[in-house]
């Protein structure tokens, strides 16, 4: 594989040390020997120690813990020319992430044990951690439910039919009284069919102008509110993926402040731009759930600032060339976003929107953790080192070549991302030297 | 002498009407274990099977009981396909109560409709099982069943393992048990549970591995995938893992300890082919047993509530 280092023996160097819990920042050495931080300090003295130890000089980069992208798609099984376990690795290296939770719309989906066990075989073989999340319904067709005891005993972290939304209620609330026995979240992609099927972007001023079916709000609205009053009677933890319109946080903030078990999670690209954007008819800009106006946009981001979002996550969605290099109807939706997660969310947030690096770095590391229930990545002595060195002030222009997915649907060729990872460091090993994939 | 005309629910036996039957059900024991296993006490009197439901079982088990008794018994099978719902049933209804007949013992898929035929019939009545509401004398022979292996019911540990929403076996088992002093633990998942557990009144768990050593006596329910309402348990192999008896756990049981089924069992399902090919070594395996019992304790029952005329 190019650009693997692969140290176990790495001293991270004059480095902004950046402790997310706290938001403090700290000048400091990281000592990292055998993979393990050992010692977190100015200026470590390595004379005595054993001469093949790889320097990293960080001064000026930000040093951040790996960080964890709770919504991706890979497409093995089934899919491999779009994205594999393998490439999708290597694109999640060069975003700085370390831990991901891989959706089940897979094919054939990750419906049954021994499919779980495929993802979680692959992963140990590549030394990367990948968290399966298995299929609430068989087949993901929203008709019966999966063997859920089973695939928690296979490994599964949670459950989701994420791409599709189980429609027959009923069968919801089934499901949500298991899985509340069982203790795992469930990730809800919301969308009501009737009010989606034959929509392509948000239904609004955009949507009229440029004449594309519009896709009424109560789609995604509906159905969190249905799914907040059945999970309430069941006593089940859900979590909301990618919200976006300002009536879903109204809803999740009300749940939340009622006691709910409720987290959320919102997409860099729904941060980052509106249905202002689809003038250019912008393949790469169809996504499912579409961008919204710029009110939701600015909801999403006071959310963040108030604390009513928990997560952010890619929805990393590869796609092949040719199902997006065709007309807006018949595009397939979705962009690739494991390698934009920071450097997108990064520059509307903290440099645009002035959020709180601190408040921002969380909702990257810790707020997904808890949400799966997986420890919190932390540059800490005795933890295994999980680490993304980050040149913030670097910016460049996003280009297709620069993506080391091996689908190049980006939304954001061509926008101005600042935040360059200029080292990642995995599991305890140096990786990835970021410069050309 | 029993206290009621018509046996509807377990519920409407006292405790006195259950001893009386336990107490009567051994002599018919002794009747059953010898050669000439007839004895005429109702002789003259006619009693009808009316089953709606299809059953071997049940039914041929109240014939055997009334036959032996000496009594008539004539087996009314009325099939569901020309059955239009409500107005066969009263039809039906009014012909038997033409007939001049001594009991009548009924067995139907709608639950409540025993109480509807108490209301068109001046009949004594016995529910042999009605939708998913109650089947007593299934309780009894169970109860039965469990006298016969312990001293005593304060404080017996019985888990009731499975489908608890569809079942009247469940029902009228729970209920059964709880008034006799025995501790239920309701061993069932989440979808397969009714919502209110109120009526119910026992502990839950999911899992059968959590009661498989503790427990007296393991009661195991009837798993019907291929019914409309099952649609929301994932599979048979999700069941086998979390509800069903298999030898490894057979033998975690303890010592003494009962398995118990309402029959037929679906082998593979809740009970594994394994058990049931070598399930009778076990001396706590008393499926078969409960097929006996249930004669005795189906002829006991019949005495009570026509002897006393």
């Amino acid at each position: 594989m190019r650009n693997i280092i692969g140290k176990d023996n790495i001293l991270i160097k004059s480095g902004t040390v950046f402790e997310p819990s706290s938001g403090k920042e700290m000048i400091s050495d990281i000592l990292i020997r055998d993979g393990i931080i050992m010692a977190v300090d100015k200026n470590i003295n390595i004379e005595s120690m054993p001469k093949d130890f790889i320097i990293l000089n960080a001064q000026n980069y930000f040093v951040f813990p790996g960080f964890v992208d709770m919504h991706v798609h890979l497409r093995e099984p089934g899919n491999e020319e779009e994205e594999d376990i393998g490439s999708g690795f290597l694109a999640a290296l060069r975003g700085g992430i370390t831990s991901i939770a891989c959706m089940p719309n897979t094919n054939p989906a990750i419906d049954r044990e021994y499919l779980v066990n495929y993802i979680l075989n692959k992963s140990g073989l590549i030394d990367f951690k990948i968290y399966p999340v298995a299929a609430m319904t068989k087949n993901l067709e929203g008709k019966e439910m999966t063997e859920m005891g089973l695939l928690k005993e296979a490994g599964a972290i949670a459950f989701s039919d994420d791409g599709k939304c189980v429609q027959d209620s009923k069968l919801m609330y089934e499901i949500m009284k298991y899985v509340s026995y069982l203790d795992l979240p469930l990730i809800l992609h919301e969308e009501d069919y009737y009010f989606s099927n034959y929509g392509l972007v948000n239904e609004g001023y955009y949507s009229a102008k440029l004449g594309l079916d519009g896709i009424s709000r109560f789609a995604e609205e509906l159905m969190i509110s249905r799914d907040i009053m059945l999970a309430k009677k069941a006593g089940a933890k859900i979590h909301i993926t990618h919200v976006s319109s300002k009536g879903s946080i109204i809803l999740i903030k009300r749940a939340k402040e009622d006691g709910l078990n409720i987290t959320c999670d919102v997409t860099p690209h729904h941060l980052y731009f509106n249905d202002s954007f689809l003038e250019s008819y912008d393949t790469n800009l169809k996504v499912n759930p579409s961008l919204k106006s710029e009110e939701d946009r600015e909801a999403l981001v006071s959310a963040i600032s108030e604390g009513i979002v928990d997560a952010i996550a890619s929805d990393h969605a590869p796609h092949y060339e040719s199902e997006k290099n065709t007309t807006f109807k018949d595009a397939a939706t979705g962009t690739i976003g494991l390698e934009t997660l920071f450097k997108a969310s990064y520059t509307k947030l903290v440099r645009e929107e002035k959020i709180k690096l601190g408040k921002f770095v969380a909702l990257l590391t810790s707020g997904p953790a808890k949400i799966l229930n997986i420890k919190t990545p932390a540059i800490k002595v005795g933890n295994k080192a999980d680490i993304a060195i980050i040149d913030l002030e670097k910016n460049k222009r996003i280009k297709k070549e620069d993506f080391c997915s091996k689908s190049k649907n980006s939304a954001f060729i061509g926008q101005n991302l600042y935040g360059e990872v200029v080292y990642t460091i995995n599991n305890g090993r140096l990786i990835l030297k970021s410069e050309n994939c | 002498m029993i206290s009621i005309k018509n046996l509807i629910s377990i519920d409407d036996l006292s405790i006195d009407d259950i001893n009386l039957i336990m107490e009567n059900t051994d002599s018919f024991c002794e009747v059953l274990d010898r050669e000439f296993k007839k004895v005429p006490t109702l002789r003259g009197k006619t009693i009808i099977n009316l089953f709606f439901e299809s059953s071997t079982r049940t039914k041929n088990s109240f014939e055997i009981a009334a036959k032996r008794l000496s009594a008539d018994l004539i087996n009314f099978s009325a099939s569901t396909s020309s059955l239009k719902k409500g107005e066969s049933i009263i039809d039906t209804i009014k012909t038997i109560q033409s007939m001049m007949i001594d009991l009548l013992i009924v067995r139907h898929s709608d639950s409540g409709v025993m109480n509807f035929i108490a209301r068109n019939i001046d009949v004594p009545l016995i529910n042999a099982g009605d939708g998913k509401h109650q089947h007593p004398t299934q309780a009894l022979l169970d109860l039965y069943t469990i006298k016969k292996s312990f001293k005593d019911f304060k404080g017996l540990k019985v888990a009731i393992v499975g489908d608890i929403l569809n079942s009247r076996v469940a029902r009228s088992d729970i209920k059964l048990f709880k008034r006799m002093g025995m501790d239920v633990t309701i061993v069932s998942a989440p979808m397969l549970l009714p919502e209110n557990l109120e009526y119910l009144d026992s502990n839950y768990v999911y899992d059968i591995d959590k009661v498989i050593e503790n427990t007296d006596i393991l009661y195991m329910l009837r798993m019907q995938f291929e019914r409309q309402d099952r649609k929301y348990y994932p599979s048979i192999k999700e069941y086998n893992r979390f509800l069903s008896l298999n030898m490894e756990r057979l033998k975690k049981m303890k010592k003494g300890s009962l398995i118990m089924h309402p029959g037929p069992v679906n082998r593979g399902i809740e009970i594994s082919e394994d058990v049931m090919n070598h399930g009778k070594n076990y001396a706590g395996f008393k499926i078969n047993t409960q097929i006996t019992n249930g004669v005795a304790v189906r002829m006991a029952l019949i005495y009570l509530m026509l002897g006393s005329t």
